[in-house]
């Protein structure tokens, strides 16, 4: 049988979180706010407003370019881009065309096998984004809310080989957006949209053959999806001997489906020419090093420290580092306790992180602070409190914000190592449950877990369970 | 002669009297409307019928009077000036606006149909400059649509300005109602724009003065654009300190113009009684002739320039060398020749960008017919919204912009552009050959031509601009003045190129100029409609 192999690219664009727009003081993030509110006459492009750029989002453009390993330029220019829409109210877009803040850069896509893919990023610059347009009652209503809010456009050579690439892709790209405080990134409110360009060929074979582009695709999930299903259409088409055209795709959400956009006749022509209303964007030596002053240790390094320096296991230290105050959280909690980093990961990956997602914060966000997980972890290690103890410790910590000791002294919840009250408790269960003690007896072992659990209930959860296993044991096998 | 009305006197001593309180501003405002009723005529409009006898023979300055907010203004600063406040160094002093500038809400239609119902919701930093600093604002002044041409002619609002000197002529353009108000005393004051010529070329035609500041010296923030790279806002008056006052209230560096320079403003009147002692003035050759391309030919071609322009400036360069300059003859400014065709792509390219926005959609004319589809609803309301002079920018700009052609032209005229700017670095140069303050050339090649006599041959048409368009390329800064008067007793203008931000040593020796020729006989003859009125 033939194989052949995806060629994909893609073609980001990132809405940064900048507090306002790009050239404006207008509020950037308009999400649940009625249509035509955060507007002025900048934005909604009235005849005689100038642009003026707001240096933040020069700033968050550097940070993305050095995580993306590409070369940020000390001058850079915007450009027109020229065509007609009633979403874009200029009648051109204000974009990085000749001289884009940054040129070249790649991502390290680590993949599941192991091995790591090498993603080029061909493009990757400043500009404002358009309006929005619906119909309605046969009616165009234009929304500039939109208008003027930040983006940096950023795409990929054809290097991914996939639809679990893609997605991959995009998820890394996520966090880090996230992880540098660039952007919300979320694919479903629209801070992070990406198109892809996928075409296929013969293993083995070097050339490009055409591509299509998919479009209008929602959340990474459907992208893959939809990047599967036209690789197996291209497949189908190839091997029933028909070319493959050039389409641009349009992704249905509800059918799942993707289905060809009118085309164009023509290529537009943008007719690109420097913006004359705005000044060279120079990045000094002193604007630089103080945009990059604090620039953080990214998740792909900070992961593979967390195997080499806590001995962690791959699974564990990539998802400590799937979000940046999470792996903040988990050294400040390591440093606090100074005891086996594995143990603090196991808190993390099966108490915290589940309190986390319950309550929808961030670990940055926790009343438990590092010292007190440190805390509470230091009092079941020393078997002042039992696990189950110490995990609803936890929750309470987190209800009530009070330091731990406080409250296990508050509410007695100290574990009972009493030898004497232990051996009474698990002499009257077993008195009173004489048929399980004969199943115990007669071969059934498994019982003892169950003859434990008595114990613990009875002694409200305090009982030391080792302490009553071995008891049991005694009694049960005496 | 007439009598002098309150409305002939400078701005200067005008501000002076009201600040002493001689005179109220309400007093200055009245006068000036009365100047208004008797020589402006009817005010532009879209459907202006036949232009009648009595149409040719007045100004036609206006397109829209602000009479209530002006009188409101004017009470406003008397009220201010009783109270012991002075509201600002233009206290009480009417001007006019382009009507290029969004004022807010007073009609700001550039001169268009496309923006015949616009109204604008904010005021641009130079209007709003001059009314911080107390300057009555008497309303909205005719030009060329879009500011697009040199004689007025082109406006959507008929009948178009006239030149106060002679209604036969036109006054120049585009900033020519600016300039034809200034003249006939219908402000002191008016803010105009240059964008190849557009405040120096009309101020020339109307024997007053105008000024181009450099590029960034003042905001742009509220004026239509034409050339983004190109566009200044400037003054025009009726005498070098008038000028010098205005571009003091309304230069410096603005939040809402990253192009607007921080460099400070320096109070434009402290040096302008200094004199010209010591002082290098250039003269070039290259400004004494008109050189232009013949399409029959391929050739470059040349023609001498008006005898009586090139002697206006001659006369200027003896008197100032009278008062202590030193001229500097066979100046070479060789790139001046191209000024006009690289002007013809670059600002060609920036206008059809700067108009796309007027589509219909958001304000100003839309069709009343209804489209069948957004094209079609583009299509009909830019045919029927803008008139021939922005549809010829727009297409030639389209050209020369496309893919295909944008290194051909558009890349290629901004290499030249530089060249131009070579040429004045060149001669400003301390360390260099000429080492000079500033170059002394006609401020155009001709003095006012006839009304209808240009208007349609659009390349003639911009010849006009021939000895000014170089300073927008090179974003230097340029006065125009009057230099005298053609025996057809029209004015003859002489321009004066300076160094970037240098503005002060140009009104300086504007100033030196006016003092060495305050006796001259052209000095005391009046512009025709001023010419019996009691
Ligand atoms: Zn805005």
């Amino acid at each position: 049988m033939t194989e052949y192999e995806a060629i994909i690219g893609l073609e980001t664009h990132i809405q940064l979180n900048t507090e306002t727009k790009i050239f404006c003081a207008c509020k950037a993030d308009s999400w649940g706010d009625p249509a035509n509110s955060n507007i002025c006459p900048v934005c909604s492009g009235l005849p005689g407003v100038l642009p003026v750029l707001n240096r933040a989002v020069v700033e968050k453009a550097v940070l993305l370019a050095k995580a993306m390993h590409a070369e940020v330029q000390s001058d850079s220019y915007f450009d027109r881009k020229n065509y007609f829409y009633p979403d874009l109210p200029k009648g051109y877009q204000i974009t990085q065309n000749d001289h884009p803040i940054a040129l070249g850069g790649y991502m390290d896509l680590p993949l599941p096998d192991g091995g790591t893919r090498k993603v080029g990023i061909t493009k990757l610059h400043m500009e404002e984004d358009a309006g929005k347009t619906k119909h309605e009652h046969g009616r165009r209503l234009v929304d500039f809310n939109r208008c003027g809010v930040p983006l940096i456009e950023m795409v990929t050579a054809p290097d991914l080989r996939s639809a679990d690439e893609v997605a991959a892709y995009l998820i890394r790209l996520r966090q880090l957006l996230r992880w540098l405080d660039i952007s919300e990134a979320d694919m479903e409110k629209g801070h992070l949209r990406a198109d892809a360009n996928v075409s296929i060929r013969l293993k083995g074979e070097t050339g490009l053959n055409e591509k299509t582009e998919i479009k209008n695709v929602n959340s990474i999930e459907s992208l893959r999806t939809a990047v599967e299903k036209e690789i197996a259409r291209q497949i189908r088409e190839v091997e029933a001997g028909n070319a493959i055209e050039a389409w641009t795709l349009d992704w249905d959400e509800d059918t799942q489906s993707l289905s060809k956009m009118r085309s164009k006749e023509t290529m537009a022509d943008y007719r690109y020419f420097k913006e004359p209303d705005l000044l060279v964007v120079r990045l000094d030596e002193a604007w630089e090093s103080a945009i990059l002053a604090d620039f953080p240790e990214l998740p792909l390094a900070r992961r593979e420290r967390f195997v080499r320096e806590y001995g962690l296991p791959e699974y564990d230290a990539d998802i400590l580092t799937s979000e940046r105050s999470l792996s903040d959280y988990f050294e400040s909690v390591n440093q606090a306790y100074g005891g086996d980093p594995k143990r603090v990961s196991n808190w993390l990956m099966n108490d915290v992180l589940r309190l986390l997602n319950e309550q929808g914060l961030e670990a940055k966000d926790l009343k438990v602070t590092p010292g007190y997980l440190a805390e509470i972890i230091k009092l079941v290690d020393a078997n002042t409190i039992n696990t189950p103890t110490g995990k609803a410790l936890l929750e309470k910590v987190q209800q009530t914000g009070q330091p731990p000791k406080e409250i296990v002294e508050a509410e007695g919840l100290a574990q009972v190592s009493d030898t004497g009250l232990i051996r009474e408790i698990a002499a009257r269960i077993v008195a009173e449950n004489p048929d399980s003690v004969e199943k115990f007896r007669g071969g059934k072992e498994g019982l003892m877990g169950w003859f434990v659990g008595q114990v613990m209930r009875e002694s409200k959860g305090k009982a030391d369970p080792n302490l009553a296993r071995e008891v049991l044991e005694e009694l049960l096998k005496g | 002669m007439s009598a002098m009305e309150l409305c002939d006197l400078s701005a200067y001593e005008l501000a002076a009297l009201i600040r002493k309180r001689e005179i109220s501003a309400v007093e200055a405002l009245e006068s000036t409307l009365e100047r208004i009723e008797l020589v402006d005529g009817r005010p532009g409009s879209l459907d202006a019928g036949e232009i009648t006898a009595e149409d040719h023979a007045k100004v036609h300055a206006f397109i829209t009077r602000t009479e209530e907010t002006a009188r409101a203004q004017a009470q406003a600063v008397d009220k201010s000036i009783s109270e012991g406040v002075i509201p600002g160094p233009l206290a009480g002093v009417p001007y006019t606006v382009k009507d290029i500038f969004n004022v807010r809400g007073t009609r700001s239609t550039a001169g268009s149909r496309i923006l015949s119902n616009y109204t604008a919701p904010y005021t641009a930093t130079a209007v709003e400059r001059m009314e911080k600093a107390g300057a009555v604002m008497l309303g909205k002044v005719n030009l060329d649509e879009f500011t697009h041409g040199s004689s007025s002619e082109s406006s959507a609002y008929q009948p178009a300005p006239r030149n106060p000197w002679d209604t036969s002529k036109v006054p120049g353009g585009s900033s020519g109602g600016s300039t034809a108000a200034v003249a006939a005393g219908m402000g002191a004051l008016s803010l105009g724009t240059d964008t190849g010529g557009s405040i120096r070329q009309p101020a020339a035609f109307c024997g007053v003065v105008g000024l181009k500041p450099t590029y960034g010296r003042v905001s742009r923030y509220g004026l239509i654009a034409f050339g983004s790279s190109l566009d200044c806002p400037g003054p025009v008056a009726r005498n070098v300190r008038d000028a010098a006052m205005m571009l003091s209230v309304i230069a410096g560096p603005d939040r809402r113009d990253s192009t607007a320079v921080t460099i400070p403003v320096p109070d434009y009147t402290a040096e302008i009684e200094a004199g010209v002692k010591g002082m290098r003035i250039g003269l070039s050759p290259d400004f004494f002739k008109i050189q232009y391309f013949n399409h029959e030919s391929g050739q470059m071609e040349e023609e001498p320039i008006s005898d009586e322009i090139k002697q206006a400036v001659e006369q200027a360069a003896d008197r100032l060398s009278e008062m202590g300059a030193r001229v500097v003859e066979n100046v070479p400014m060789p790139r001046t020749k191209y000024g006009i065709p690289t002007y013809f792509v670059i600002s060609r390219v920036e206008v059809a960008s700067n108009l796309h926005r007027f589509d219909g959609v958001k304000y100003g004319y839309r069709t009343p017919v209804p489209a069948e589809d957004l094209d079609e609803l583009y299509r009909r309301t830019r045919a029927e919204g803008f008139g021939a002079q922005p549809k010829l920018r727009i297409l030639m700009g389209m050209y020369v912009s496309a893919a295909q052609y944008s290194e051909q032209y558009y890349q290629r005229a901004l290499r030249v552009r530089s060249l131009i700017r070579g040429d004045f670095e060149r001669i400003y140069d301390p360390q260099g050959e000429y080492r000079l303050d500033a170059l002394l050339t006609p401020a155009t090649p001709t003095p006012a031509f006839g009304y209808g006599d240009v208007y349609g041959d659009t390349v003639l048409m911009q010849y006009a601009d021939q000895f000014t368009v170089t300073g927008n390329h090179a974003g230097v800064p340029g006065l125009s003045l009057m230099g005298g008067l053609s025996k057809e007793r029209l004015p003859l203008g002489i321009q004066l190129l300076g160094r970037d931000y240098d503005e002060a040593t140009l009104l300086r020796i504007g100033r030196a100029f006016e003092v060495a020729t305050e006796d001259a006989a052209w000095r005391k003859v009046r512009p025709q409609v001023l010419e019996g009125l009691s």
